[in-house]
């Protein structure tokens, strides 16, 4: 491509480009940096202010890892099945020649369904498929009973099966401008060269769509990682995910290490760290190939 | 309200407090006004308008003294409330918390952390030494104790004690009001629940109670949301173990739909004491003195009172026959209280580190997914 | 894409009963206030209080103010990353995604210290600037969502050629950005207004916290403790919203939409 001028003009143009992501930087700076420093000064403090690694030394503990571990599977589980369905449901409904009104009906509600979580959510499911829940209620009407073949709202997959209700559209909204951008010229011109829907997913639209796809999913993890409202309402009492233990350290009525609580905190600042690496490695390889 | 007998106490607490020669004394209460007045608002946190007739406090308030109340986080926690203070050192805007309301363990290691700045309240002679701070850092405020909340058209059998809820009837029925790391009101509950199979010294109860909920689980009888009043009217949560006050007033919010019953159980009555201070960095210093004055005199007392929660000079009314006989009539029989075990600061402790180290291991998902 | 269209129908018949279910449930339990009969009491009842209209108002105008700052902030940040600083690119992305971990409640405690009235930029001595306080932070939490959605946008276009042939017709950068790229990006920036608006309407700790009168603070007023009127609560803000995005998305997204079949 155009290398040779552009590496003439990013030399000069270096300043310039650093003042485009200066507003960037700045507020990230103030709004969120600084903000978030104190946490990190804080995991390394102790209760009177002194430097110490036991915070650091804590999370070892096998509560404290299997907390970790337990959170990053639900994430993992809902980011993973989130992208499947939103990917999903947005190839349906933006690809195959449907309605008009089912792209706007379908962005709006997932715009509000995305932020649909907390107790509200886990209220509406215990109304839906708790024991007394409407669905299965109806299902029991009609000789299924759920409950006695083993279903259960108040598990890992009850509460990943909720937080789908916010992963999935979300995943819709962002993959909407990258689905939008399969041109229709690559499908047509797949099909006048002979190529099955199959070819042409697999080997076209598949691997244009995967960047943008690991980043949505990254995102949806991230999501899932972080959230506690859903999960303390639902199962609370069950699943100990990090944020619930942030929580009791922070802000509950029982405990009170704020400093454990920071370094939990910076635990879970690594991990979103190392998954966004991840993520980065992926993506790096897939463009090499799409160049 | 009798002025002679408030005149009598505030010269009683005065004597007493120049004898420590502290600078925290009653004031004189038209200067107080004054000085509140002044500075035309107090800023409080993490009271729900339902907890304890909070709502109907604030309003008097509002109306009385006419000062402006900005309510933050009703949502919060005591943790909340102590990270408030200190997050609002240096800030003198609406955002900083005057007063805080916290669980009893709390009071002790806020005043620990120079958060708190001392005022005894005029009736401070009638709160009982337990109850307090003998510097005035912090004040009980009010009580209750753990009860069972039931949704009566669901659940027919109502359970007396805590060993009925491991009967085959409560299957998938039974939650707590929080989560035992986070909740106040659920890691009192395991204790209760110890308490109730007899063990006394506090590491053990939490033990016992920790296994009566382990075993709760195994029987299915036990569902993991946090029990609240919506769960509790649809059925998802038909047993919610709440503080009294909270399932009197969910009680009363339901209006007979559904039926909600509260039951003290027969042994395992565990009380929980909330104490009432003011923050040292407080930017409303005189409104908040006044604010604890509306609260402990006898018709703030009475507004707790009214709110289910039985304040903290209550026997002190009791005896000078203030309160009025219907409220009396609304709350669950005196007798159920004659049992009630205020855990002292040393048991609290003891029982919530076995609770919180131990409850995934006995009861929680790593048991079985 | 004329073969898989019952596929796609069952697809989205599928996604309709999951999403709609659980709303079915909350309406039908909110119907339920007055025993043994269906009626709109704990409607009625929220309506009474006085607070709605103006917390509602107070957080749709927030929310607007958050979309078009988070959208100046976000746009030329992915364009640049994307056209002269890939290298950028993994700082950037790590930097947006702490929002989503970081706990809200330690922001909003930093926010208060680093602009308490004692400091030098006071911005919690005075109404406006505890709305503009709170307008950042809202910001900052929709960050990870707007960011996402504005890169997904600028993948699926050239951004190199159109700059380029841009560039070649003399066009500064503002040009580029504002009259060229954002209106080819306009449905990734309509998808993070969406998610942003959701945010902002729902948001609690931060409003609470700053003692702003904002949505998430009246209903958990209003609602925390009660039985019904949580689930009536829940529709109605999922009414509103969703009728607030219609606009949103006939003001912003009408004509993209038809160049794209």
């Amino acid at each position: 491509m155009a290398a040779p001028s552009r590496g003439d003009a990013r030399a000069s143009l270096r300043l310039g480009d650093w003042l485009g992501v200066a507003p960037f930087f700045v507020f990230a700076a103030l709004f969120l940096f600084v903000p978030t420093a104190s946490l990190l000064v804080g995991a390394f403090q102790d209760g009177e202010g002194q430097f110490t690694l036991a915070n650091i030394g804590r999370l070892w503990q096998p509560s404290i890892v299997n907390s970790y571990r337990l959170s990053i599977e639900v994430s993992v589980a809902s980011a993973a099945a989130g992208a499947l369905a939103g990917l999903a449901l947005a190839l349906a409904a933006l690809r195959a020649n449907m309605p008009d009104w089912v792209r706007p009906t379908l962005l709006t509600f997932s715009g509000v369904a995305s932020n649909f979580a907390g107790v509200p959510l886990a209220f509406a499911f215990m109304a839906t498929l708790g024991r007394l829940g409407f669905v299965t209620l109806a299902l029991r009407g009609l000789g299924l009973d759920i409950y006695s073949a083993g279903f259960n709202l108040f598990t890992f997959s009850g509460l990943t099966l909720t937080y789908l209700y916010f992963q999935i559209p979300l995943m819709v909204l962002v993959m909407t401008p990258a689905v939008d951008g399969l041109k229709r010229e690559w499908s047509e011109a797949a099909e006048t060269l002979g190529a099955s829907t199959w070819q042409y997913w697999r080997m076209i639209a598949l691997p244009v769509l995967w960047p943008s796809v690991a980043g949505a999913a990254l995102l949806l993890f991230a999501n899932a990682f972080g959230a506690i409202a859903t999960a303390y309402a639902l199962t609370g009492s069950f699943l100990n995910i990090v944020p619930i233990l942030l929580y009791a350290q922070i802000r509950g009525d029982v405990l009170h290490d704020p400093n454990l609580g920071y370094a939990l905190a910076l635990g879970m600042l690594v991990i979103t760290g190392a998954s966004n690496f991840g993520y980065l490695v992926l993506r790096a390889r897939s463009e090499r190939w799409l160049r | 309200m009798n002025m002679g007998k408030s005149v009598k106490f505030a010269l009683l607490g005065a004597t007493a407090a120049l004898a420590f020669a502290a600078p925290a004394q009653a004031a004189d209460m038209n200067a107080l006004v004054a000085a509140a007045k002044a500075e035309g608002q107090i800023t409080v946190i993490a009271l729900p308008h339902d907890w304890c007739g909070y709502g109907a406090l604030i309003d008097s308030f509002k109306a009385k003294y006419g000062l402006k109340i900005n309510e933050l986080n009703p949502d919060g926690g005591s943790g909340d409330e102590i990270e408030a203070i200190k997050a609002n050192k240096t800030n003198k805007g609406p955002q900083a918390p005057d007063v805080i309301d916290v669980g009893l363990s709390f009071g002790p290691t806020a005043k620990a952390a120079g958060l708190l700045q001392p005022y005894k309240v005029s009736t401070w002679s009638t709160i009982p030494d337990a109850a307090k701070d003998a510097d005035g850092y912090w004040t009980g405020d009010y009580y209750g104790v753990l009860s069972f909340v039931v949704n009566s058209d669901i659940v027919t059998k109502p359970p007396a004690d805590w060993s009925d809820l491991a009967k085959p009837e409560f299957k998938s029925s039974v939650a707590l009001a929080g989560a035992p790391r986070t909740s106040n009101q659920a890691t009192m509950a395991v204790y209760a629940a110890g308490l109730a199979s007899g063990a006394t010294d506090a590491a053990k109860a939490a033990s016992a109670g920790l296994d009566f909920f382990a075993d709760l689980n195994k029987k299915g009888n036990f569902v993991p949301a946090i029990g609240k009043a919506a769960s509790l009217a649809q059925g998802t949560t038909p047993v919610v173990i709440f503080w009294d006050y909270n399932g009197l007033s969910a009680r009363d919010a339901a209006k007979g739909n559904p039926k909600v019953d509260v039951i003290v159980p027969k042994s395992g009555v565990v009380a929980g004491v909330y104490v009432q201070a003011i923050s040292a960095y407080a930017p409303h210093p005189n409104a908040a003195k006044l604010w604890l004055e509306h609260l402990y005199s006898d018709e703030g007392q009475i507004g707790w009172l009214k709110g289910y929660c039985h304040p903290i000079r209550f026997n002190d009314l009791v005896g000078s026959k203030k309160v009025p006989a219907e409220i009396l009539a609304k709350l669950p029989p005196a007798e159920s209280y004659a049992k009630a075990k205020f855990p002292t600061l040393d048991e609290q402790a003891a029982a919530k580190d076995v609770i919180a180290k131990q409850w995934d291991a006995v009861v929680g998902a790593t048991v079985a997914k | 894409m004329k073969r898989g269209h019952i596929g796609a129908w069952l697809v989205l018949v599928a996604g309709a009963a999951y999403f709609l279910a659980p709303l079915i449930a909350t309406f039908e339990f909110s119907l339920r206030m007055k025993r043994g009969e269906y009626s709109f009491e704990a409607y009625r009842v929220v309506f009474a209080t006085s607070e709605f209209q103006g917390a509602f108002l107070y957080s749709v105008v927030q929310a607007l103010a958050t979309i078009v700052v988070g959208a100046l902030i976000v746009t030329p940040t992915a364009y640049w990353v994307r056209l002269r600083l890939p290298r950028l690119r993994g700082v950037v992305e790590f930097i947006t995604l702490l929002p989503l971990v970081v706990p809200a409640i330690v922001l909003v405690f930093g926010y208060i210290k680093m602009f308490s009235s004692s400091s030098i930029l006071p911005l919690t001595s005075t109404t406006f600037g505890a709305d503009a306080l709170l307008m950042f932070g809202y910001v900052t939490l929709s960050l990870p969502y707007m960011y996402r959605a504005v890169d997904t946008a600028l993948a699926a276009i050239d951004v190199r050629t159109l700059t380029e042939a841009a560039e070649s017709q003399g066009a500064g950068a503002l040009t580029i950005l504002f009259r060229i790229i954002l209106p080819n990006i306009r449905s990734g920036v309509l998808s993070g207004a969406f998610v942003t608006f959701a945010i902002v309407i729902g948001e609690f700790t931060f409003a609470s916290l700053l003692d702003r009168p904002a949505f998430g603070p009246y209903l958990q007023l209003v609602g925390a403790n009660r039985a019904y009127e949580p689930s009536a609560l829940a529709m109605m803000a999922f009414a509103l919203t969703w009728g607030a995005m219609g606009l949103m998305q006939l003001v912003g997204g009408g004509p993209v939409a038809a160049s794209r079949r």
